[in-house]
């Protein structure tokens, strides 16, 4: 029923007869029915896995209004979509909303016409009926033992986020202002032995950000977090609303004396357009220069996907060693020579733990 | 071309478009000389806003700079970026 390799990152719900029993429209008093509390016990428990949970309910928009003004509810469901539209319409948003693909996400509803239509319209979506749910629990990418931290605290950090995104769509002035008023501080500092999970984690998880698109193994990168000739910088940021943890890393070697080979270099999607890319870059070149490498050199995927990383390259003025026609095409820029400057509203801290 | 020379009819197309995607008053780019460099101060073109450039410039004239230009040489400025679109746009 639930295949084992299924990606699970937002369980979407319905709400009549599967949230709670009965129609929320139907209700004598005009309040919300009570909720079940063994969904509500199961929401809590694949948060704490890392799974976000919403809600895709065809009712009107009342409903929505009372379901964000519940304070034992609203917390738990990010991006509700309440309205008459077709649900595969709801998973839509939701996962344009989120900025997740639609195939990690599940719907779960007590009406076969939803789960039929659903699937019709999106067949990379999981539809399941209320009491099928709680399986979910037993899916091996959601066992407790295999979570990184990262991934425990990611339903926190949606949370964080759009209390963020409310405060920049109501915030008076410039978008500068508002990244000021954030106040961003990243920590650069060497990985250590217990960043090794979350490294291999950002690199097979990030697109966009993503230099070379290669995987790293586990036991090679515990290796070069020890080994002299390589480097691996990560970076942390917190900010007003909360920490992100780890949002960037680079695998380094550093034993040429020519240049600096980053054979990979990424960042996290979710700390895009905020300025971390290039206060992370900028900072390594000066790590480079000041090591004595009098070069910088990193292969790159030429692809659609990870146009933004090709820009900050753009952006310090690094250049292509060979034509486009490799998949993996070398970008370099000397060490010495102006950079561009640090965005103003970042302070950075060197080195200090987490 | 050099600041000096008249600014014709698609470099101005292309300032409102730059003016855009890094989010700022079209007249903040008109007073900017054609040779100003967009990743510097005077624009402060970043690499998401630069995403949104990309794909204004995509749409209005069907020129992928991404594709056509590995370094993204057409981005060192305004009349670097009008010369290029000049160049490849489909007429």
């Amino acid at each position: 029923m639930i295949p084992d390799d299924a990606v699970v990152k937002c369980v979407v719900w319905d709400l009549d007869d599967t949230l709670w029993d009965g129609i929320a429209l139907e209700s004598p008093d005009g309040t919300l029915p009570t909720p079940r509390p063994e969904v509500l016990e199961l929401v809590d428990r694949l948060s704490a896995r890392g799974v976000l949970s919403s809600v895709a309910s065809r009712s009107g928009p009342s409903v929505l209004a009372q379901l964000r003004a519940d304070g034992e509810l609203a917390g738990r469901f990010f991006a509700p979509q309440v309205a008459w539209h077709d649900k595969s319409e709801s998973l839509r948003r939701i996962a344009a909303e989120l900025g997740i693909g639609l195939g990690s996400l599940v719907l779960v509803d007590d009406n076969p016409y939803e789960r039929a239509e659903v699937r019709a319209a999106l067949p990379e979506v999981l539809t399941l009926a209320p009491e099928d749910a709680a399986g979910l629990l037993d899916l091996p990418a959601l066992d407790p033992a295999g979570l990184t931290e990262e991934s425990r605290g990611r339903v926190a950090r949606y949370r964080d986020e759009a209390r963020r995104k409310e405060a920049e769509e109501t915030f008076a002035g410039s978008r500068e202002d508002f990244l000021r008023w954030c106040g961003m501080r990243v920590r650069l500092r060497t990985a250590r032995p217990a960043d090794v999970p979350r490294i291999v984690e950002l690199a097979a998880r990030t697109h966009r950000l993503n230099s070379s698109g290669i995987q790293l193994d586990t036991a090679a990168v515990r290796s070069m977090v020890e080994a002299p000739d390589w480097f691996l910088p990560v970076v942390e940021l917190t900010d007003r609303f909360g920490t992100y943890g780890m949002v960037g890393t680079a695998v380094v070697a550093a034993a040429d004396p020519d240049a600096w080979d980053v054979r990979l270099l990424t960042l996290s999607c979710r700390v895009a357009g905020r300025g971390v890319s290039a206060a992370f870059l900028r900072w390594l070149l000066e790590r480079a220069g000041a090591a004595g490498a009098p070069a910088v050199r990193t292969p790159v995927r030429i692809g659609a996907d990870n146009m933004e990383l090709r820009l900050l390259l753009r952006q310090f003025g690094f250049r292509a060693e060979q034509d486009g026609s490799a998949p993996l095409v070398t970008f370099a820029r000397a060490t010495d020579g102006p950079l561009p400057e640090a965005p103003a509203w970042i302070e950075c801290e060197y080195g200090a733990a987490s | 071309m050099t600041s000096a020379e008249p600014r014709d009819a698609l470099e101005q197309e292309i300032r409102g478009l730059i003016a855009r995607a890094v989010g700022v008053d079209r007249a903040q780019i008109d007073r900017l000389p054609a040779d100003t460099p967009l990743f510097g101060p005077e624009v402060g073109l970043t690499s998401l806003a630069g995403m949104t450039l990309l794909a204004l410039i995509l749409e209005r004239y069907g020129v992928d700079v991404a594709l056509e230009d590995l370094n993204l040489d057409a981005l060192e400025s305004i009349a670097k970026l009008s010369a290029f679109v000049t160049h490849h746009r489909a007429d």
